[in-house]
């Protein structure tokens, strides 16, 4: 066992580089929480309203008569072949995100319809049943029942409800087990109690591989016409937009913060060293040469770095888990926890720190006297 | 002065018969512009085996001239040699590993890497697993043989000297220097220490400095400084 090997000095002096590692794993940890919880803001939009990406709505803006018009134009000129077109009403209600509360609407169908959108959403299973017709009742999908804490017969919509109104009780009659968020009601009720009185348009592709194609098209056809055309792509396409300046912010923080752990790191390393002043004065003057000590002190430098990132990568993991566990899953809010970008945005921490260490080896061995030590002159 | 240094190791190219041969060797510290001649044109050998005192009063240059000889300090001028190669011509790695492999080290300090026990540090002057067992055998020798596990705070002043002593003889090394062992110790032990050295240096030579010539007592050979030059 050689008593200058790389290990044996962070062992026995663990009081000292367990700390450093800790600051490291700290700072990953860091990182990868406010990274994973920005990203969980977009993911959240796209999860919330990836019903969108099996359907397309199309509606018209003020006149409620166009809609037979708009109907003709998607039958007879939409390239993609269609797979179901239906008449639907729909009224607003709100769902629950980590950062507010967030639109989301219910929509109206007719029981054959309904029973096709449902078997379009994945719904593998249904708890409860369908909505009767004519009756107040909704079938919604499971995450919307666990987001707003849905149990059969509870309350989705009513007269004194400002942000989810219908002017009678709707009462949850069936959960629909699948990933989708969705809550469906019956047509009749709502040409009877919902206001306005328009009927929109959901049409799906026969292949759903095509509705974005689909889309296109529509975006395409309706533009600067009074029809709304709402699809996934502009939904992605407005997430994407809205959170551009997010990202540069978070980038922005990101840097500052690993500028600030560097910093900081740089000064404990530098500390650290000259705690080791005497250890490197006494084996220059034995004979190991100023290149065989670099050489091992950026081995154990590296060996701490690296060692503090990977454990601090590992905590991260198993915060994500965690947090998932605890916090997001029971309320359906949406987190990847097996987010590659959070830990990538934690790369520079090693590097930086890394860079810093070989800064501060190298301005301390520029100029060292190893007699000047021994001599008790310096120190 | 460089041109000095340059000519003087080419004309007494192999005919020395020390094992390190300084000649004309000067060290000059700059001192707010003044300059301090700790050594100056120091001319003297070491022979192989022999135990040289160097003797001197304090600030007379010893460890200067100590530092020169071991390849620690580069001389201002003059050059020194070791088995015929001047040390100056040598890299920083070369340097290093001739004073790892030929000499030894006893400083006034017992300097010990606090991380590592007794037997780890003395394994420090030659980190290769074969050496073991000599480390082993020279802290046994030393009256150390309970404390080969002791961390150096869990030793007394002159056993943590002693381990020193044990790390600059690892190896058999073809030079010892020793620079005032016994500065920190109390009579007996630093007379202990001496005669450990002495004793167990082999073939060796050793470069002892001192200001109590009581410790030079076995010595071979004894010269004296003062004000950075040898005494006649
Ligand atoms: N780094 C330095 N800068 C300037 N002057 C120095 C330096 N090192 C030593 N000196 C001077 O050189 C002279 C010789 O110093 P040296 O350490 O060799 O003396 P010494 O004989 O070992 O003394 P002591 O017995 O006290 O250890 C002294 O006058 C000292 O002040
Ligand atoms: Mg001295």
């Amino acid at each position: 066992m050689n008593p200058l090997g790389t290990l044996i000095y962070l062992r026995r002096n663990a009081s000292r580089t367990l700390p450093l590692m800790g600051v490291i794993v700290l700072a990953v940890l860091l990182i990868c929480a406010i990274v994973s919880l920005i990203n969980s803001i977009p993911l959240s939009v796209k999860t919330i309203y990836k019903y969108t990406s099996l359907m397309m709505g199309v509606t018209p803006r003020g006149e409620a008569d166009r809609t037979p018009q708009i109907k003709r134009i998607i039958e007879n000129e939409c390239p993609v072949p269609i797979g179901r077109l239906a008449l639907c009403r729909a009224s607003s209600t709100e769902v629950q995100a980590l950062v507010g509360k967030w639109q989301f609407v219910v929509i109206a169908f007719d029981r054959p319809d309904l029973e096709y959108v449902l078997k379009r959403m994945g719904t593998t299973s249904l708890v409860g049943r369908l909505p009767e017709v004519g009756r107040p009742e909704a079938v919604i999908s499971e995450p919307v029942s666990r987001n707003l804490k849905l149990k059969l017969g509870d309350i989705l919509l009513g007269p004194d409800r400002q942000d989810a109104y219908s002017p009678q009780n709707v009462k949850v009659v069936g959960i629909a087990k699948t990933a989708n968020w969705f809550m469906f009601a019956d047509r009749e009720y709502y040409t009877a109690n919902h206001f306005p009185p328009i009927d929109f348009i959901l049409v799906t592709a026969k292949n759903p591989a095509r509705q974005a194609e689909m889309d296109r098209w529509a975006l395409r056809r309706f533009k600067g016409d009074r029809t709304q055309v709402i699809s996934y792509l502009e939904i992605e396409r407005q997430a994407n937009e809205m959170f551009k300046t997010l990202y540069k912010i978070l980038d922005v923080v990101i840097g500052i913060l690993v500028v600030v752990i560097t910093l900081m790191m740089g000064m404990l390393i530098n500390i650290y060293l000259g705690q080791r002043t005497h250890e490197f004065a006494l084996l220059q003057a034995l004979g190991y040469s100023t290149k065989a000590l670099v050489i091992r002190v950026i081995k154990e430098t590296a060996l701490v770095v690296m060692g503090g990132w990977l454990l601090g990568v590992m905590c991260s993991i198993a915060m994500l888990n965690v947090v998932d566990h605890w916090l997001m899953y029971p309320n359906a809010y949406a987190l990847d926890i097996t987010d590659r970008t959070a830990l990538a945005y934690t790369i520079p921490v090693p590097i930086a720190i890394f860079s810093a260490a070989l800064l501060t080896l190298w301005t301390r061995f520029r100029r060292f006297d190893p007699v000047g030590v021994v001599e008790r002159r310096l120190v | 002065m460089d041109k000095v240094s340059a000519i003087r190791p080419g004309r007494r190219c192999g005919t020395e018969v020390g094992v390190i041969s300084a000649v004309g060797a000067s060290l000059v510290y700059r001192d707010h512009e003044r300059e301090v001649f700790a050594c100056s044109s120091v001319d003297i050998e070491v022979v192989p085996g022999e135990f040289l005192g160097i003797l001197g009063p304090s600030g007379s240059g010893k460890s200067s001239l100590l530092y020169l000889l071991s390849g620690l300090k580069m001389p201002t001028s003059g050059s020194i040699t070791f088995e015929g190669q001047d040390l100056h011509q040598l890299n920083d790695a070369q340097r290093a590993e001739t004073r790892l492999t030929s000499f030894g080290f006893v400083f006034q300090y017992p300097y010990l890497l606090g991380y590592l026990n007794a037997l780890e540090n003395v394994m420090v002057a030659r980190p290769e697993s074969d050496f073991r067992e000599q480390a082993k055998a020279l802290l046994v020798s030393l009256g150390l043989e309970s404390k080969l596990g002791r961390l150096p705070h869990e030793l007394s002043g002159g056993e943590r000297q002693r381990v020193c002593v044990a790390r600059a003889l690892l190896g058999k090394p073809k030079v010892i220097f020793a620079d005032e062992p016994t500065a920190n110790l109390d009579h007996a032990n630093g007379i202990q220490v001496v005669q450990l050295l002495n004793q167990h240096r082999g073939d060796g030579s050793l470069v002892m400095v001192t200001h109590d010539p009581s410790m030079l007592a076995e010595a071979d050979r004894i010269v004296r400084l003062e004000d950075g030059h040898l005494a006649p």
